[in-house]
């Protein structure tokens, strides 16, 4: 393992952020931390970093231990050889860009031959061969963005950790910058931990992500996993888009009643503990609409009514309302606003979740 | 997959194995105590003075007496005298320095450049030689009365010993630094307020008086307290043109009770209270002033400000600034240049005869050679230590805010409310307590300057560093430097304008102060504002006065020189 955070806590003062979090990233493995916005994803990757003194729980780094507090064990941030891309890429505006990308090795007293060559191959590597001996003033967002990237790569620290790196650049080239990272973290072969609020960013870039919320991990997993099969409502609800309808258990296993007493059948359900309010989970693409008069499907179908429909190109988003809530539907057929409809899912493609 | 095995090489090792931050913790230590040391030992000392019955160093009683002496009719009303000096100069200086600013900066004047660049000469114009000169105007045989009474027969002249020459000439000092002050506000103001008011159907002077210095009162009010504390905590004004008309200011007053017998140290450290509880509480309302404008001003971004067209007042505008100048800077430069090469005073300069003596003199006095050195080294040197310690200072309190950098802060703020009058007394009661060597010496000086300007060095540098994003250090610490190693990397050089900046206010403050170092100095420890001083009164105005026109000469050099060599300087 490259990362391992183990219970980790964080306290301001009294307030504690970081409730005892536990985590992974093993080598060459791009991991995301995910969540929304104050749930302690900086702080976590701060802790790592050794920018925050954590106040509780082990973080280990390559096998060392960097962080105890308990045992009194602090590394500092300059032995805990990582490279970081800081949101605001905290390019150094009174040093060119190869005296930016050198510092990490101009720091550890390498020799000028090493770092001139490896300067070079770090730009080669970001594409900004060309531009070694500009000032950031004089570069472009994105180009300060790669500056920030070759610093952080050079002399293939042992992790590389991320923050919101892409939140300043416009929605084209983030895509691009996306496919970048993904492609110099690969080929450095070293674990990556990435924090984004971003879902789409998460998804597509990650090997694994892990789900936070108010200062706990919600779910780790491969994305599929994620999407598919989220432990609770907050999980299915933040990754990707979902619609969701409370449900009580009836008893038989695999049957459900809605609100209206209506009876469905879902095979998959989330580990559901002692929760009394379950939810059923359905992506908008796993439901199909029809209209009222059609023949029922099967017997999952619910009866509803279109609340809005917006025209997306491929296919047509339907906000339908159904008893006991309303529910997302993707479809490329036409339905008229108000028009009654029914809505009908498989088995397998809905979840019984936990809810709040 | 192969392509990883030819990436970049490991070469990140860790040079050292201990602790490298110690040097840092210990740097901290001895800023802390340093800077607690250099304010407190002088403010404690004075304090101790004020319950004393005798001289420091002599034996004596603990008394209150003191105290009970501040009310004493005499004093009470040198109090009244000082807050009075204080609110009159402070109001013309304020509705002077403003209007000045709002012609130069908003309407279409046409003499911007050169007023601006004379306005920051007379900013820097030595406060004790634009009252001498102005004696020299005013005095009853100087060239105004001559004027008023064998040119135009006016019998009773002008009187420049008296309370309104004191006021007149600490506006003629001041009204560049409420221009300085007043003119950030006024470029950066959000011009969407005013185009807002003339699209509601206000003209220009609804504008102004509606809009424009509404919007402007949190930094008017600022200005307003400020230049009243510079008011009456100033020493070289009050002392030229008061004491040979008897009337004293609180700081002249101390200035008396120490340096003119019958002394009396105790009575002079509660005097010298007073008068910091006075500044001390206005630089404490500014403050509160000053943050709640910070919350109530709209930024915007600059520019979009409308030139008003100055139209047929543009003869009065004119008039007001040129004539500003003339009186501030251009008219005591003339008669001290004149007063330096004739030989006996005559008003009228075809009936002069002229002279290069009072120059040889100077060129040739030993004694006038160690008190420019000393002032050279007391600024030189001591502005070097100044910013070195105002730099820890606010790196410490700005961004590292280690444990007790609170301490630090509010310690290295005090003397923002002490006067340089009070401090200097605050270390005359000090040494005579400390096993020191120090009496009598430059170091001396310089530790008393130092410690009064340094929270105006801290703030400099401050305001600087708190802009620079955290990040950029992160990022430095997170590519294997250590905090120090940030310090010196990344910081150091992002804030070397602000650090220039700040030098160059400490040169400045250091070769122009006179109210510090009246108390401490002895004549191995002389600096320039006080050789002229002396010179002038031994009723050698000559002397005095070519003196004064080299101490400019070297002022504005001195300037340029600075200017030249640290561009960045200028800016702050
Ligand atoms: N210095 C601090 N003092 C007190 N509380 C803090 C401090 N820094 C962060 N917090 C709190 O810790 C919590 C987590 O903050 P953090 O910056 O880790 O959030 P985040 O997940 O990165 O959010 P975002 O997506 O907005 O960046 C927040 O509620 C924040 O208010
Ligand atoms: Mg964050």
């Amino acid at each position: 393992m490259s990362i391992t955070v183990r219970n980790l806590v964080k306290r301001y003062g009294q307030l504690e952020v970081v409730h005892s979090i536990s985590l992974d990233v093993a080598d060459g493995e791009f991991v995301s931390l995910l969540g929304p916005s104050g749930c302690g994803k900086t702080t976590t990757l701060r802790c790592i970093a050794g920018l925050e003194d954590a106040s509780g729980g082990s973080i280990s780094i390559d096998g060392k231990i960097v962080s105890e507090p308990e045992k009194n064990v602090l590394v500092p941030t300059y032995s805990r050889d990582i490279g970081m891309v800081f949101q605001s890429y905290a390019v150094w505006p009174h040093m060119t860009v190869a005296k930016n990308v050198a510092f990490p090795l101009s720091v550890r007293g390498v020799s000028s031959d090493e770092i001139r060559r490896q300067v070079d191959e770090a730009l080669g590597i970001v594409g900004l061969t060309e531009l070694k001996d500009r000032y950031p003033s004089q570069l472009s967002g994105g180009q300060q963005q790669r500056v920030a990237l070759a610093r952080a790569v050079i002399g293939k620290p042992k992790v590389l950790l991320f923050d919101e790196p892409l939140s300043n650049l416009d929605a084209k080239l983030r895509e691009g910058t996306r496919v970048e990272i993904r492609r110099i973290q690969r080929r450095l072969n070293v674990a990556a931990l990435y924090v984004t609020h971003d879902q789409e960013e998460a998804l597509t870039m990650s090997d694994r992500v892990i789900v936070m919320k108010s200062g706990h991990v919600m779910q780790a997993g491969k994305p599929r996993e994620l999407y598919h099969e989220p432990v609770n409502r907050f999980v299915g609800d933040f990754v990707g888009t979902a619609s969701f309808l409370p449900v009580e258990a009836t008893g038989d296993p695999g049957v459900w009643r809605t609100a209206d007493g209506t009876s469905v059948c879902v095979r998959r359900a989330a580990m559901l503990g002692n929760s009394k309010a379950c939810q059923l989970m359905l992506r908008p693409e796993s439901v199909s609409i029809l209209d009222d008069d059609a023949q029922a499907a099967g017997s999952n179908s619910l009866k509803g009514r279109v609340l809005e429909a917006s025209y997306m190109g491929p296919y047509t988003e339907y906000l339908v309302e159904v008893s006991g809530g309303t529910l997302k539907v993707h479809s490329q057929f036409d339905f008229a606003v108000d028009a009654p409809v029914q809505v009908h899912f498989n088995p397998d493609s809905g979840r019984i979740v936990p809810g709040e | 997959m192969h392509e990883a095995q030819s990436a970049v090489p490991i070469a990140r090792k860790p040079r050292l194995r201990w602790d490298r931050e110690v040097l840092l913790k210990v740097i901290y230590a001895a800023t802390l105590v340093l800077v607690v040391l250099l304010v407190m030992t002088p403010l404690a000392a004075l304090i101790y003075g004020s319950f004393r019955s005798s001289a420091p160093g002599v034996e004596g009683d603990w008394t209150i007496a003191n105290y009970a002496n501040l009310a004493s009719a005499n004093l009470l009303s040198t109090i009244w005298l000082t807050l009075l000096v204080g609110v009159l100069s402070a109001v013309f200086c304020v509705v002077i320095g403003t209007a000045m600013a709002l012609i130069i900066h908003r309407t279409d004047f046409a003499y911007k450049n050169i007023i601006t660049a004379l306005i920051g000469l007379a900013f820097y114009f030595p406060a004790f030689i634009l009252a001498m000169a102005w004696i020299i105007l005013g005095s009853p045989g100087g060239l105004i009365n001559f004027l008023f009474r064998d040119v135009l027969g006016i019998t009773d002249g002008v009187k420049i010993y008296s309370v309104a020459g004191i006021v007149f000439v600490t506006i003629l000092h001041q009204v560049p630094f409420v221009y300085l002050l007043m003119r950030g506000p006024i470029i950066s103001m959000d011009g969407v307020f005013e185009e807002a008011a003339r699209a509601a159907g206000a003209r220009s002077h609804h504008v102004l008086f509606r809009i424009t210095l509404p919007l402007l009162s949190y930094s008017l009010l600022s200005s307003l307290i400020l230049t009243f504390v510079l008011a009456i905590e100033q020493f070289a004004i009050p002392a030229m043109l008061g004491l040979p008309g008897h009337i004293t200011l609180l700081p002249t007053q101390i200035y008396l009770l120490v340096r003119f017998p019958p002394t009396d140290y105790g009575l002079a450290a509660a005097v010298g209270l007073t008068l910091a509880a006075l500044t001390s509480l206005a630089i404490l309302a500014q403050r509160r002033v000053t943050r709640a404008g910070r919350m109530a001003t709209v930024t915007g971004k600059a520019g979009h400000l409308r030139t008003l067209p100055l139209g047929r007042w543009r003869w009065a505008a004119n008039t007001f600034c040129f004539g500003f100048v003339f009186l501030s800077l251009i008219l005591p430069s003339l008669i001290l240049i004149y007063m330096s090469v004739i030989k006996w005073y005559v008003s009228n300069p075809f009936l002069a005869q002229y002279t290069l003596r009072n120059y040889e003199f100077i060129w040739n006095s030993a004694d006038a050679h160690k008190s420019i050195w000393n002032t050279l080294i007391v600024s030189g040197v001591g502005g070097i230590f100044g910013v070195a310690l105002a730099f820890l200072t606010s790196y410490f309190t700005v961004r590292l805010k280690p444990p007790s950098y609170r301490l630090l802060d509010f310690t290295a703020s005090l003397p923002f409310g002490v006067p340089g009058m009070v401090m200097a007394l605050g270390f005359l009661w000090a040494y005579a307590y400390l096993p020191l060597p120090f009496y009598g010496t430059l170091a001396l000086i310089i530790v008393a300057f130092i410690t009064r300007y340094l929270p105006y060095a801290t703030e400099a540098i401050g305001g600087q560093l708190v802009q620079i994003d955290k990040s950029l250090e992160e990022a430095a610490w997170v590519g294997g430097a250590t905090k120090l190693g940030g310090l010196r990397r990344i910081l150091l050089p992002l804030s070397l304008p602000s650090i220039q900046g700040a030098y160059f206010l400490l040169f400045m403050a250091f070769f122009r102060e006179m109210s510090s170092v009246v108390l401490l100095f002895t004549s191995n420890s002389k600096v320039i504002s006080i050789s002229i001083w002396g010179f002038f009164e031994g009723a050698d105005w000559g002397l005095a006065s070519s003196f004064s026109v080299l101490t400019t000469l070297i002022i504005f050099g001195v300037i340029w020189l600075i200017v030249w060599l640290m561009p960045a300087a200028r800016r702050v």
